[in-house]
């Protein structure tokens, strides 16, 4: 028996250890980006490109310096336009994802999967090929250019997956409380809202998660849509920074970790309690 | 037992009236209107000329178009066992007692998914590099300057040195899923199985599969979905090169829309994506149910 | 946790929607703030109101780029000088503009003024998106100095479309190391393709690329190396033919046979380095610079990126640079010493300003001045660069010795021919591009890519 318990004890370490090992490797892998980002901003454009994986032998911030004093590029306009079009298309996509999710789950009515079906098929579209015809449409009905714009393709393109993740996961919940709400007299409002939006919270958080990210990045439609430099989101005011036969990259990215330090030091700041949102949904049936 | 929820038809009226209505103005009225261009031969201007199918049947003869479709095939097969399958692992290695610094790695393995496909593909064709490569230098150093090779130029590899980064940068973002699946899994019932005394290995794939079922099937959608219309690593990358042999259909389709300005035809490919898209996924589902049958049979 | 989140999304959307109303102010007007005046630049139309111009002369562009510099200090001058016109500026990369412009004529909802490409033309012109600017051209102040040669690509049926803007560089120059070429036993850069094989083996012994090379964008070989050596087999008559659609053909035997010797000298000889078809013109012309290749082959933009990178980090090196034309292959006839250089882009006008003629008279008049004299003095002073206008006498004694070797090579010591994606349209290049890299790596033949050229050239023009 004791015998027994050690080889267990030695099992688990090896083990641990592999374990441990293959994840460091992997999130390694996962932050190098970030961090090669990060010292390569440091670098000249010239020392970048004679050696690209590198340190920097000589860091300098002037990348930084010509970034903040180039009046083409408009740093806060943009960053203000990129906040509140990701805000309230994130808000947006949550809120909508949760109502339709939830009510395919779980409400039995005439078009249930034909509305499933609609959702799923907004996640087929190739959008790069479809910005002529989106143009076209929001043209036509003057949409187009307007500080809302964005909302409109952002909340829409994210709506399915947003949709699905919380389908899949009141799927996953007993019913048994809803049942028990309803006994108690509860509406469906009042269940929507107080029963099921707590339990959907890691659903909800994650969904969040990865849309602040998609639609902080998102390119294509804001190229498009938008013709006001006032109204420009930040992926679009970086292309100040790209030649049409040189590329800037250590510019570029020093631009990239400029715009993307507001949702990265929120992520990092709050990943703890973004995680903990993201596994503590634990039903007890 | 209650399956449904019954309240008033106007109450769920009411609550997806605001989403469906921007869905369908934002999604399908554009996608409508890339149909009814796909009939019409519009090289980009105000002018069109109906041309009735003629675009449909030069896709069917465009060589160029169904070797992307493969190219695409090719990516939702790798990426379905790499990104789902390898973030499957990884979230069930995360929760195990074993691991330690758990929140570092559920914070750090998202990160590559956030960052832009034109740094993504710096990095990887900096160790694909013929030159100063990673992989070529580590062969020189083992003595295998044989194999030194120019890597994304090889036609016979270019897909999978492709589909290798791309597997890489998506892993955190089905791992974020999955995890918050496994949330909703009740803890006693992981307990009760530890007692029961299954391993590990058990344990995921008769207790936690079956349970995020629903979650995964949802993965492998956007799995699907997202390999169909993918674009953009493979464009900063490769170009669709060498030739076209890492073409993908979306990327042939936004080449023919505007580098070749021929929308009618770009948007009868952008429709074909879609169609096909819709075809896979219907398939799997069929394959899917398919052999969940046969195993309960 | 929940609570915290939840208030935190709502406040922050209810900040937004709060502040909404900032973001909905009108359009910024760009700001020429402190622009010099320049007194040719004089308001004529008497329009008064607003004007948009849609460019990609980013500030980035314009930073070591005399092109880009010139176009957007005209175009602030121009600005200043008329303080009537709200000139609104939409600024892309290169890149994007194209796709923004291509989205834009596809719903025929072009800005007033915009830069037309010049193989964009005769479908433009056709679908009615470009204003005809021949008799402006003809009645312009400027016209005598115009270089008329730059308006063939902008030219169909005997229209003109645009004034062609920015600056004329060479899409193929060869660069090279004086002291290493002196090295292996040549003064100058050979001048056919045999002797720099011969010079391979002696580099190649060494562990130095002979001449280096970047195709990874696929239109590098057309632009950079076919369009100047396909003259070689064929002259220029062939591709004005090819123009004109009066009988040329892609399978022509000299055409095809250009393509051959391509594919001659980079699957079968060691001229260019390995990786010629997976690296960029950006990553090729490094090896030049780090000394690992004793050439390089790409245009102007090219030589003065290097040029100024080594001026600053190896000035030895930097003096050494010298620069010649592609060298000619034993079996080609024609025109040893071209180079292929032109405008690739022309300022165009939207036709609906012809609905409002002082709002037209004003942006022809902008078109004008952009590509004027105004411009090629600056560009002439300031760079050693040419333009749309001939300039008299250009004053190169302060310029530096390189500087002055490329202006002089460039505009002086070599013939010139055209560039092959300038003309015809992009649904052939992109046929061919693609195709001619596949022949680079010895996946297709000569005569296939010929073939489906052709193809592509029938069905699309």
């Amino acid at each position: 028996m004791e015998k027994n318990l050690m080889v267990q004890k030695v099992r688990n370490g090896v083990l641990g250890v592999i374990l441990n090992g293959i994840l460091i490797i992997f999130s390694l892998t996962c932050i190098f980006p970030l961090v090669w980002m990060f010292y390569s901003s440091f670098k000249e454009k010239r020392a970048f490109n004679a050696d690209i994986m590198g340190l920097p032998s000589e860091p300098t911030l002037v990348n930084y310096i010509r970034i903040l004093t180039n009046s083409d590029y408009h740093l806060a306009e943009s960053m203000w336009n990129s906040v509140r079009t990701t805000a309230l298309s994130v808000f947006f996509i949550v809120l909508f994802g949760f109502i339709v999710g939830y009510i395919l789950a779980r409400v039995r009515f005439r078009g249930n999967r034909l509305l499933y079906m609609m959702f799923l098929m907004g996640m087929l579209i190739p959008i790069h090929s479809l910005l002529v015809p989106i143009y076209v449409v929001f043209n036509n009905t003057g949409m187009s250019n307007k500080w809302f714009t964005l909302l409109l393709p952002y909340v829409s393109f994210g709506l399915p997956l947003s949709i699905f993740l919380v389908e899949g996961y009141v799927k996953s919940i007993p019913i048994a409380l809803e049942e028990a709400a309803a006994i108690d007299g509860s509406s469906f409002s009042r269940t929507l809202w107080t029963i099921i939006l707590p339990m959907c919270k890691p659903i909800l958080v994650t969904v969040a998660i990865i849309q602040v990210f998609g639609n902080w990045n998102e390119f294509s439609f804001a190229l498009v849509l938008i013709k006001d430099v006032a109204l420009q989101t930040v992926p679009l005011a970086l292309t100040q920074f790209k030649g049409q036969f040189a590329s800037d990259y250590p510019k570029q990215m020093a631009a990239m970790l400029i715009t993307m330090s507001p949702i990265i030091v929120l992520y990092f700041a709050f990943s703890k309690e973004i995680i903990k949102g993201m596994v503590a949904g634990a039903v007890k049936g | 037992m209650l399956k449904t929820i019954k309240p008033k038809g106007h109450v769920i009226f009411l609550y997806l009236l605001a989403p469906v209505a921007i869905f369908v103005f934002t999604v399908f009225i554009p996608l409508l209107t890339a149909f009814r261009y796909s009939f019409y031969e519009w090289k980009g201007g105000p002018q069109k000329t109906f041309i009735g199918l003629d675009n449909y049947l030069n896709l069917i003869e465009d060589s160029v178009f169904w070797q992307s479709f493969g190219h695409n095939i090719y990516l939702v097969i790798a990426c379905i066992i790499g990104q789902i399958g390898i973030a499957f692992v990884l979230v069930l290695m995360i929760n195990s007692k074993l691991v330690k610094f758990k929140t570092m790695h559920r914070t750090f393995g998202f990160f590559p998914s956030t960052i832009s496909a034109v740094c993504i593909g710096l990095i990887w064709n900096m160790i694909y590099h013929y030159q100063y490569g990673i992989i070529n230098w580590f062969l020189k150093l083992i003595g295998r300057e044989d194999l030194v090779k120019v890597w994304l130029n090889e036609s016979s590899l270019v897909m999978l040195l492709v589909s290798i980064p791309l597997i890489w940068q998506y892993i955190g973002y089905y791992m974020v899923i999955i995890i918050s699946a496994i949330s909703s899994i009740d803890t006693e019932i992981f307990e009760s199985a530890e007692i029961d005394g299954a391993n590990g290995i058990q344990r995921a794939i008769y207790i936690v599969l079956p349970l995020i079922k629903n979650t995964l099937l949802v993965c492998l959608t956007l799995c699907i979905a997202g390999n169909m219309k993918a674009f953009d690593n493979i464009y900063v990358m490769t170009h669709g090169g060498p030739g076209t042999d890492s073409m993908v259909m979306a990327m042939y389709g936004y080449q023919i829309s505007f580098s070749q300005s021929n929308m009618g035809y770009g948007s009868c490919i952008s429709i074909a994506i879609f169609v096909l898209s819709l075809l896979v996924i219907g398939g799997s589902q069929g394959i899917l149910k398919f052999l969940t049958k046969e195993k309960e049979a | 946790m929940k609570k915290k989140l939840i208030s935190v999304l709502l406040s922050t959307a209810m900040l937004a929607t709060a502040l909404t109303g900032c973001g909905d102010s009108a359009s910024t007007s760009s700001s020429s703030g402190g622009a010099a005046k320049d007194d040719s630049a004089v308001s004529a139309s008497g329009y008064k109101g607003e004007l948009e111009i849609m460019h990609y002369s980013t500030s980035e562009e314009s930073q070591g780029n005399g092109g880009s510099d010139g176009f957007r200090t005209v175009l602030a001058n121009w600005d200043a000088a008329n303080p009537d016109i709200t000139l609104t500026q939409n600024v892309l990369a290169n890149a994007e503009y194209k796709t923004q412009i291509a989205t834009l004529a596809a719903a025929d909802d072009l800005p007033d003024v915009f830069l037309l490409q010049g193989m964009n033309t005769i479908e433009w012109a056709k679908q009615g998106l470009v204003y005809d600017l021949t008799a402006d051209i003809e009645s312009s102040p400027y016209y005598a100095d115009y270089n008329t040669a730059y308006f063939t690509p902008f030219t169909t049926e005997g229209k003109i479309y645009g004034y062609p803007c920015l600056t004329g560089g060479t899409c193929t120059v060869v660069i090279y190391d004086k002291a290493m070429w002196k090295e292996a036993g040549y003064d100058t850069f050979p001048s056919t393709w045999a002797e720099v094989e011969k010079a391979a083996e002696y580099f190649n012994g060494k562990g130095i690329t002979t001449v280096a090379f970047g195709n990874g964008g696929k239109w590098q070989a057309n632009s950079d190396f076919m369009s100047t050596l396909g003259n070689r087999y064929t002259g220029p008559e062939w591709f004005s033919s090819l123009i004109a659609k009066s009988g040329a053909s892609f399978e022509d035997p000299e055409f095809v046979a250009a393509l051959a010797e391509t594919q001659r000298l980079f699957t079968q000889t060691d001229i260019f380095n390995a990786d010629y078809n997976a690296v960029t013109n950006e990553d090729a012309r490094e090896y030049y610079i780090a000394g690992t290749a004793a050439a390089f082959i790409g245009g102007n933009w090219d030589e003065s990126y290097i040029a100024a990178t080594l001026k600053e980090s190896d000035e030895a090196k930097w003096k050494n640079i010298g620069f010649a034309v592609l060298p000619q292959p034993a079996d080609a006839t024609k025109a040893p010493d071209s180079q292929n250089i032109g405008l690739g882009y022309a300022v165009a006008i939207n036709p609906k300003l012809a609905d409002d003629p002082a709002k037209l008279q004003a942006a022809i008049d902008l078109a004008e001045y952009i590509t004027g004299p105004a411009f090629s003095n600056f560009v002439a002073s300031n760079y050693a660069l040419g333009g749309l206008t001939k300039v008299a006498d250009v004053d190169l004694s302060k310029f530096d010795q390189i500087t002055q070797d490329f202006y002089n090579w460039s505009y002086v010591d070599t013939s010139t021919c055209e560039i092959y994606d300038s003309y015809i349209n992009s649904a052939v290049w992109d046929v061919f591009n693609t195709d001619l890299q596949s022949m680079m790596n010895g996946d297709k033949t000569p005569a296939e890519v010929a073939a489906n050229t052709q193809a592509a050239y029938v069905a699309n023009y």
